[in-house]
């Protein structure tokens, strides 16, 4: 009922007539970009002067200019600030599109050359930085990462939900503390979790470099992420789900295990994928943790073993030819790892939207 | 009487459930279930003061030897005999370099907040918030990589341009002939990896500006500029000062992108930054790992400890802020 008096009395939608496009500012907006960009390409093409001082120097105040002038005449004095805004906006955004449109293209460009069967099924024993790239690959590294990474999954994930159930479910006198703890923990720059597994495990001869090391390091800095992202999740179970069971008789402990986190399960998985999308690529952490290996060790609690961001560091540290291109290999990996991980959130919240 | 909808929607037709979370708990299993529960809740408070005890108690007697000069002397030397240990340079060079990732990412980041929600197209800034997100899922070894082999040699072509035309500021002044490794290059790979939070950050607050303050606006013949200047840019402040600072803390921390961009300089560049010479204890960190004598572990130790000391403050006030900006919106 509450709905529909509301629809009734306050549902009317304003108009916005100044939102609405008329003939003049299409016209405006057009000149303002074809004026600039035809004049930039005439004095690129028939000039000598470098590219880069053309656009600084030239081309953004010749936008700007024009842009101003042709919202003068459509909208008057108050148009100007508006054009300044939206070159500024549009420049922002050609930015990063370029930026990250290098930083995409270059990996796949560069990385699909090196990019075989052999390359990420083989481990890196026998090879020197000169090897040709049909020699050897990424397959050990592509398995630590699993293995380092799966470690940090069983630490982290457990401890990660505790903290949102405690926030959410448990509501104690600590909750408000809980969240700030978590809130300072997703600062701990990666470096110091590793300083600090190093620090507490290694140089207390626990166990030497090893995969359980960089899996604690890792954990330290995916813990954080799952638990925030599950509070997030657990908070949307709606409220009468959980009093229905208890008006039910079920225990505290019930009503979460097997009503609370059943039906908030899509999201926790979210929490995990997006906690695992977190530290995949963390280099700086397992430099001091797991240290690097050419052979494949899959014993967690002994030896160093390698991974894709230790492989690309070490590669990349080398600098030949050849070296560089193991590393541009192992960085589409890398990518390629963590976009089906970007993939599988979209999906899993698409699914989600769906049966809703 | 006059049936408001919020009155209907808060008074439920059943009575007040008790919450059991407030009351001891009865069985066994309960018990155990939240004591787990509680103790697994506190494991970041653990894990917290797990750091700075490790942190300081092996870096402690290093500290104690140099005294205030671990902090502010510039010298570091592992001989043995003339050991000393200090990380002005590289403190100070963390500072710098945030700070010009903050100069560049800053408008960037506001302008394209205010893009997404104000001036883009719906299916612009629906692209454009999937960027970002990507954008925010690149990992540091890969900007690292991509930043040493195909931004620097572009970068320092434009720090020469910067050098040859503004080279009579003594910001852009240089020397030495080399532009490559430079903090302005470390700024800009900074930028990118801090341009994703700002924005988010900024764009979460910069959408709960009431609509009908900017209708306002623009009905009494304010242009969208004029808007956003006078009402959603005041309104925002706060979150978007508090996603700067999110930033800052990230910056501060950084590890191995800057390792790849900047060279590593025992010697304060307080100003330069077209120069190749710079510092950052994170990378650091890394750099002297490898080959470090034991005392000089501990002293990479404490180099550690600052920096969590430092990113720990700037975050913690960076969530106060964020929190009370949103806060006050909500109330």
């Amino acid at each position: 009922m509450s709905t529909t008096l509301e629809r009734e009395t306050s549902q009317i939608q304003p108009e916005r007539p100044w939102a609405k496009q008329n003939k003049s500012t299409l016209v405006a907006n057009l000149v303002a970009v074809i004026i600039p960009t035809t004049l930039l390409a005439i004095l690129f093409f028939v000039t000598e002067i470098p590219g880069p001082v053309l656009v600084v120097a030239f081309f953004f105040p010749v936008q700007l200019l024009t842009a101003g002038v042709t919202t003068f005449f459509d909208r008057g004095k108050r148009g100007l600030g508006d054009a300044v805004l939206s070159v500024a906006c549009v420049t922002s955004f050609g930015l990063v599109l370029a930026l990250l449109g290098s930083v995409v293209f270059s990996v796949i460009a560069r990385g699909l050359n090196t990019l075989s069967f052999s390359f990420i099924s083989q481990n890196n024993i026998y090879i020197s930085p000169t090897t040709e790239l049909s020699y050897g690959g990424v397959g050990h590294a592509i398995l630590g990462t699993f293995l380092v990474v799966f470690i940090a999954l069983v630490i982290a994930v457990p401890l990660g939900i505790a903290s949102a159930i405690y926030i959410t479910d448990i509501r104690g006198r600590a909750a408000g503390f809980v969240r700030f703890m978590v809130q300072a923990m997703s600062g701990v720059p990666s470096i110091v979790a590793g300083l600090f597994i190093f620090a507490a495990v290694i140089l207390t001869d626990v166990v030497g470099f090893s995969a359980i090391a960089g899996g604690l390091a890792y954990a330290i800095l995916m813990l954080p992420t799952v638990a925030r992202t599950a509070e997030e999740v657990l908070k949307l179970v709606p409220k009468e789900v959980r009093d229905a069971a208890v008006a039910l008789g079920s225990s505290r402990a019930r009503v979460t295990l097997m009503i609370v986190i059943p039906t908030a399960k899509t999201g926790l998985i979210t929490a995990v994928v997006l906690g695992v999308a977190r530290v995949v690529g963390e280099t700086a952490p397992l430099l001091l943790t797991t240290a690097n290996a050419n052979n494949t060790n899959l014993n967690p609690f002994s030896n160093p073993v390698a991974t894709i961001p230790v492989y690309i560091f070490q590669f990349l540290a080398s600098g030949y030819e050849t070296s560089l291109n193991r590393a541009w290999g192992a960085a589409l990996v890398l990518l390629l790892i963590v976009s089906i991980l970007f993939a599988l959130t979209r999906l899993i919240s698409r699914k989600k939207r769906e049966k809703q | 009487m006059t049936v408001t909808s919020s009155t209907l929607e808060t008074k439920s037709s059943y009575p007040e459930p008790r919450y059991f979370g407030r009351e001891k708990s009865r069985t066994t299993s309960d018990k155990i279930f939240s004591g787990t529960v509680i103790v697994s809740a506190l494991s970041s408070l653990f894990i917290l003061t797990g750091i700075l005890v490790y942190l300081s108690t092996n870096s402690l007697p290093i500290i104690i030897d140099q005294g205030i000069s671990f902090i502010t002397g510039s010298n570091w030397s592992n001989i043995e005999g003339e050991e000393s240990f200090q990380i002005w340079p590289m403190l100070y060079g963390s500072l710098f370099n945030s700070i010009i990732a903050l100069v560049i990412a800053v408008p960037i980041s506001v302008f394209l907040a205010l893009f997404i929600v104000f001036l883009a197209p719906k299916a612009i800034s629906k692209v454009l918030v999937v960027i970002i997100d990507v954008l925010a899922a690149i990992p540091s070894g890969i900007i690292g990589l991509w930043g040493f082999l195909v931004f620097t040699p572009v970068a320092a072509n434009w720090g020469e341009l910067l050098n040859q035309y503004l080279g009579f500021i003594p910001v852009f002044a240089n020397d030495q002939g080399q532009f490559a490794r430079s903090p302005f290059i470390a700024g800009w790979i900074l930028a990118i990896m801090i341009i994703p939070i700002i924005t988010v950050v900024s764009r979460e607050v910069l959408s709960q500006t009431p609509q009908e303050l900017i209708d306002a606006s623009r009905g009494l013949g304010g242009s969208l500029s004029g808007a956003i200047r006078m009402v959603a840019l005041p309104y925002a402040r706060g979150g978007i000062i508090g996603g700067v600072m999110l930033g800052l803390g990230r910056a501060l921390g950084e590890t191995i992108a800057v390792f790849f961009v900047l060279n590593l300089i025992f010697d304060v560049n307080y100003f330069e930054i077209l120069i190749p010479e710079g510092g950052n204890i994170a990378s650091m960190i890394v750099a002297k790992f490898g080959e470090a004598t034991p005392n000089e572990i501990n002293a990479l130790l404490g180099a550690g400890l600052v920096l969590f000391i430092m990113t720990l403050i700037v975050n913690l006030i960076a969530n106060v802020i964020v929190k009370r900006s949103t806060r006050e919106r909500l109330s």
